[in-house]
C-alpha cells in the first residue's frame, strides 16, 4: 500500500516521495498541501490559506471542506481521501499532457467516453414510458419472439430478455458487416455423450446439469478471452522484446 | 532404517488393488499414515528387487529404496491421508521422485520440507502445438534441430541469449509469466494454459539468497543439463480424440514442440539454503523423522515461511525459463518456415510443474481440508470443471504432459475424479530412473546411445555427448508401463502419444 503510494507520488514529481510517512500527520498535511498547490489548484492562491495552515488544529475541518469541493466521494477515512487525491492529480495531470501519450491511449479515452456517453442517452429512453404488461405489448414480444426463432417463455420479459441478448450478440452491425468474425465457429463436442465427470441420479437432472455448465464455460470463456484482450492493449504499450546471440554460451 | 529380513519386510507389504499395494504402518518407524503404490507387473518387480538388494547383508550407501522413503515421508507431522507413490517412483533426496504428500495446514505441527519438492523447483514440461505436419518437417530436420540448439543454449554452465540485468531478474521473480508478458516474449493465451497461470504470487526475492541470484541471472531462457530437453514430436497416437481436438491436436502425424526444463542453479540454490536453515529449525522445534534427509520445518515457522516464498520465487524463475524458450522455439520454426509463430498456430496447449509444494483445497474423510500438496515428480492432474483448470479444458479435464527420456516417445494424459480420491489430484511425471546416472555411464557407450538414435531417424544435438548415456532409454523405466499403470489405476487417462524426431539437450 504504502510503496504504491510512494511510486505515485514519484510520478507526480513530488521531491521527497521516499521520506514520506503517511501516518505522521504533518507529512500527510504536506502532501495535500503540494497537490493542491502544484497539480489541483481547486482554490486560488488566497483562497488555499486554511490548507497552508498545517500545524493548526483547524486544519482538519479545512480538509474536510477541500475534499468536500474537489467532489471526493469518500468521507470517513484520510488516508482513502488522500489516495483518491493522488489519483485526481494523476487524472489532471495526464489529462494535461494528452499529447504527449500514444495513440492507443487516446484511442482507449475516445472509446471510454463513448462507452460512457451511451447510457446517458438512456434517460431520455420513449421506450420508459411504455406500459410493459399491456396485451399489445404481450403480443409484440412474441411476434418478435417468433421471427428470431426463440422459444416462448410464460412470462413475456424473459423471451424479451432473450430476444434483445440474441440481437445484441448475433445480429449488431458489426457482426452483420462480418459475420464470421463473430460467430464463434468451434468443433462440436459430444457433451451428452461423455462422462461430465459428476453423476446425478435421474437423466434430465443430469442433461439440465451439463447444459449448466456449458452455460457457465460459456462465461468464463468470455471473460477470460476479455482478459486476453486487455492484456494484448497493455503489451502494445510495454512489450519490448529482445535477444542477443552474443551474450548465448553453450555449455558442456 | 529398521534391519530386517527381505521375508519380514514383505509381510508390511499387501496388494489392495491390480496396480495398487499397500504399505502398513510399522514398515518404518512411527509411520502416521499408510504409505500407497502404484505399479504394474514389471513395474512391481523393478520396486520388489530394489527392496530386496537393500535388505542383503552388507548393503550400504546410496538413498533408500523407493518403498521406505514412501513409509519415511508417511512418518512425518502432519501428513494427511497417505504417503503416495506414483508408478515411475525411485528413489531420491529424502522423499523418493514420484512421492507426493499432502499436509494439513491448520495443523500446527505440519510440516513444509525442501526434499518433497526436490532441488529443480518448479521443474516441468510445456508442449507447443503447430499446425505443420511430419511431411512438412522431415526435409528440413537437421536444419531445424540445429536452429533450435542454435537459438536455445544447453549444457552445463550454459548463458541465455535474452539480455537481462540484476532489476529485471528481481521482477521476474515477483511477477513470473506477467514479466515475460510485459516484455513481449510471450502470448496473453500462453498464461491462460500454465499452471497457476505462470505466477505465484506468495513469491518474495527477498527471501533468496544473494547466491542464488547470481547463479540463476545468466541462466534464463538456458535449458540446462540432466535429463532435460527441447524435442520437436509428431503426433504417434490419439486415444482420445475430443480431449485431444480441444487441446487443437487434429491429427496424427501433427508437429509439437515439447520443452522440458525447470529452475536452473536458482532454484538449486535456494532448496540448498532452505536445507541449512531447516536443520537449525528442527533442532529448535524438537522435529523429528526418520531420514535426516527429510529435513523439514513447521508450515508456520519463519523458516517454513521464507522457504515457501523462497520456493516461489524459483517457480516463477522456471516460469519465465520455459517462457523464453517458448518465445526462442518460435523463433526458430518462424525463420526456418517463413512464417510467423502465429501463423503457424504455435499456442500453448499446457504447462505442467511436476516438483512443487502448493497450497490446495481437497476433501479428506468428506470434510474439506486445506493442504498443502509436496509433488516431487509428480504431475497435478485435476479432473474436469475443477475450478482451478483453464476453461478450455472443463469438460476434458487438466493436460498431464509426461515426458520421455531421450528417444523414446512422451504422453499427454488427462486428470480423472478417481485422481482427487486417491492421490490428491497427482499423476506419474515421466519414466523415472531404473539405472543410478554412475551405473548408466558404467554399462552403456555413448556412441551406441546416438547410433541408436540415428537408426531410429531422431536428430539429436548435444552438448556434451559423453554423458548420453547417463539420459539412454535403458537407464529408465519404460514411460510406456508408468503411463499404462496410471491410466489402469484410473488416476490419469491416457490422451495422445508422441514421438519425438528431433532432440536437443545438455
Amino acid at each position: 500500500m504504502s510503496t504504491m503510494f510512494k511510486r505515485r507520488l514519484q510520478a507526480l514529481g513530488y521531491l521527497e516521495w521516499k521520506k514520506v510517512n503517511i501516518n505522521d500527520p504533518q507529512h500527510f498535511r504536506k502532501v495535500v498541501l503540494w497537490l493542491e498547490d502544484q497539480k489541483i489548484r481547486q482554490y486560488d492562491i488566497q483562497d488555499r490559506k486554511d490548507l497552508r495552515n498545517i500545524k493548526s488544529e483547524y486544519w482538519p475541518k479545512a480538509f474536510a471542506k477541500y475534499c468536500k469541493d474537489v467532489q471526493c466521494p469518500i468521507f470517513d477515512n484520510d488516508v482513502d481521501q488522500l489516495e483518491w487525491l493522488i489519483g485526481c492529480a494523476i487524472w489532471l495531470e495526464t489529462d494535461n499532457d494528452i499529447e504527449q501519450y500514444s495513440q492507443n491511449i487516446k484511442e482507449m479515452k475516445l472509446k471510454m467516453k463513448q462507452e460512457a456517453l451511451v447510457p446517458r442517452l438512456k434517460s431520455k429512453n420513449p421506450l420508459d414510458n411504455l406500459d410493459f404488461e399491456n396485451n399489445q405489448f404481450q403480443e409484440g414480444v412474441y411476434s418478435v419472439a417468433k421471427l428470431l426463432r426463440i422459444p416462448r417463455h410464460p412470462n413475456h420479459l424473459v423471451t424479451l430478455k432473450a430476444c434483445s441478448k440474441l440481437v445484441q450478440r448475433r445480429l449488431n452491425s458489426e457482426c452483420l458487416r462480418n459475420p464470421n468474425s463473430k460467430i464463434v465457429r468451434g468443433k462440436p463436442f459430444p457433451i451428452m455423450n461423455c462422462d461430465p465427470g459428476f453423476q446425478l441420479k435421474k437423466t434430465a437432472v443430469e442433461n439440465a446439469a451439463k447444459i449448466l455448465a456449458l452455460l457457465y464455460i460459456q462465461d468464463i470463456r468470455n471473460l477470460q478471452t476479455k482478459i486476453n484482450e486487455v492484456i494484448v492493449r497493455v503489451q502494445n504499450i510495454t512489450a519490448n522484446p529482445k535477444t542477443d546471440t552474443k551474450l548465448g554460451k553453450v555449455g558442456k | 532404517m529398521v534391519v530386517r529380513q527381505y521375508q519380514e519386510e514383505i509381510k508390511y507389504l499387501e496388494k489392495i488393488t491390480e496396480t495398487c499395494w499397500r504399505i502398513k504402518k510399522g514398515f518404518q518407524p512411527n509411520m502416521k499414515v499408510e504409505g500407497v503404490f502404484y505399479v504394474n507387473n514389471s513395474l512391481e518387480r523393478l520396486m520388489f528387487d530394489e527392496l530386496k538388494n537393500a535388505c542383503r547383508p552388507g548393503a550400504v550407501g546410496g538413498f533408500l529404496p523407493g518403498m521406505k522413503q514412501i513409509a519415511n515421508v508417511a512418518a512425518l507431522p502432519g501428513i494427511v491421508w497417505r504417503s503416495v507413490g506414483l508408478p515411475d517412483v525411485h528413489s531420491g533426496y529424502g522423499f523418493a521422485i514420484g512421492n507426493m504428500a499432502a499436509f494439513d495446514m491448520n495443523d500446527p505441527k505440519s510440516i513444509v520440507s525442501p526434499g518433497g519438492v526436490g532441488f529443480d523447483i518448479n521443474c516441468g514440461v510445456r508442449l507447443l502445438r503447430t499446425n505443420l505436419f511430419e511431411e512438412d518437417v522431415l526435409p528440413v530436420k537437421e536444419q531445424l534441430a540445429q536452429s533450435m540448439f542454435d537459438h536455445i543454449p544447453v549444457g552445463v554452465g550454459s548463458k541465455g541469449i535474452i539480455p537481462m540485468n540484476a532489476r529485471d531478474l528481481e521482477e521476474a521473480l515477483e511477477m513470473g509469466m506477467d514479466w515475460s508478458l510485459r516484455e513481449g516474449y510471450i502470448w496473453a493465451e500462453d498464461k491462460e494454459h500454465c499452471e497457476e497461470y505462470g505466477r505465484m504470487l506468495n513469491a518474495d526475492s527477498s527471501k533468496v539468497s544473494m547466491r542464488a541470484k547470481k547463479r540463476g541471472l545468466p541462466q534464463l531462457g538456458t535449458l540446462g543439463a540432466g535429463n532435460h530437453y527441447a524435442e520437436i514430436q509428431v503426433v504417434d497416437e490419439i486415444y482420445d480424440k475430443w480431449a485431444a481436438c480441444k487441446m487443437g491436436i487434429e491429427e496424427k502425424g501433427q508437429i509439437c514442440v515439447m520443452i522440458h526444463s525447470g529452475s536452473r542453479g536458482f532454484g538449486h540454490q535456494v532448496a540448498t539454503d532452505a536445507l541449512v536453515q531447516m536443520e537449525k529449525a528442527m533442532k529448535r522445534d524438537n522435529i523429528e523423522t526418520n531420514d535426516r534427509q527429510l529435513a523439514c520445518a513447521h508450515i508456520k515457522s519463519q523458516e517454513g515461511q521464507d522457504y515457501l516464498k523462497a520456493m516461489a520465487a524459483a517457480a516463477n524463475f522456471a516460469w519465465v525459463n520455459r517462457s523464453s524458450m517458448t518465445f526462442l522455439s518460435r523463433q526458430a520454426f518462424a525463420k526456418q518456415f517463413q512464417q510467423s509463430p502465429d501463423d503457424l498456430d504455435m499456442h500453448v496447449i499446457y504447462d505442467v510443474s511436476h516438483n512443487i509444494a502448493k497450497i490446495e483445497e481437497h476433501m479428506v474423510d468428506g470434510k474439506q481440508k486445506t493442504l498443502l500438496v509436496h509433488r516431487k515428480g509428480s504431475t497435478r492432474a485435476l479432473p474436469p470443471h475443477h475450478p482451478l483448470i483453464p476453461v478450455d479444458y472443463q469438460l476434458t479435464g487438466q493436460p498431464v504432459l509426461i515426458g520421455g527420456t531421450m528417444g523414446t516417445c512422451s504422453y499427454v494424459l488427462t486428470g480423472t475424479e478417481q485422481a482427487m480420491k486417491e492421490t490428491f489430484g497427482s499423476t506419474c511425471h515421466g519414466a523415472g530412473r531404473a539405472l543410478s546416472r554412475a551405473k548408466s555411464r558404467r554399462n552403456l557407450d555413448y556412441t551406441d546411445v546416438l547410433e541408436k538414435l540415428e537408426r531410429q531417424g531422431i536428430s539429436i544435438r548435444v552438448a556434451s555427448p559423453k554423458l548420453v548415456m547417463e539420459e539412454a532409454p535403458e537407464s529408465y523405466k519404460n514411460v510406456t508401463d508408468v503411463v499404462n499403470t496410471c491410466h489402469a489405476a484410473g488416476i490419469s487417462r491416457k490422451c495422445i502419444k508422441l514421438r519425438p524426431i528431433a532432440v536437443i539437450k545438455g
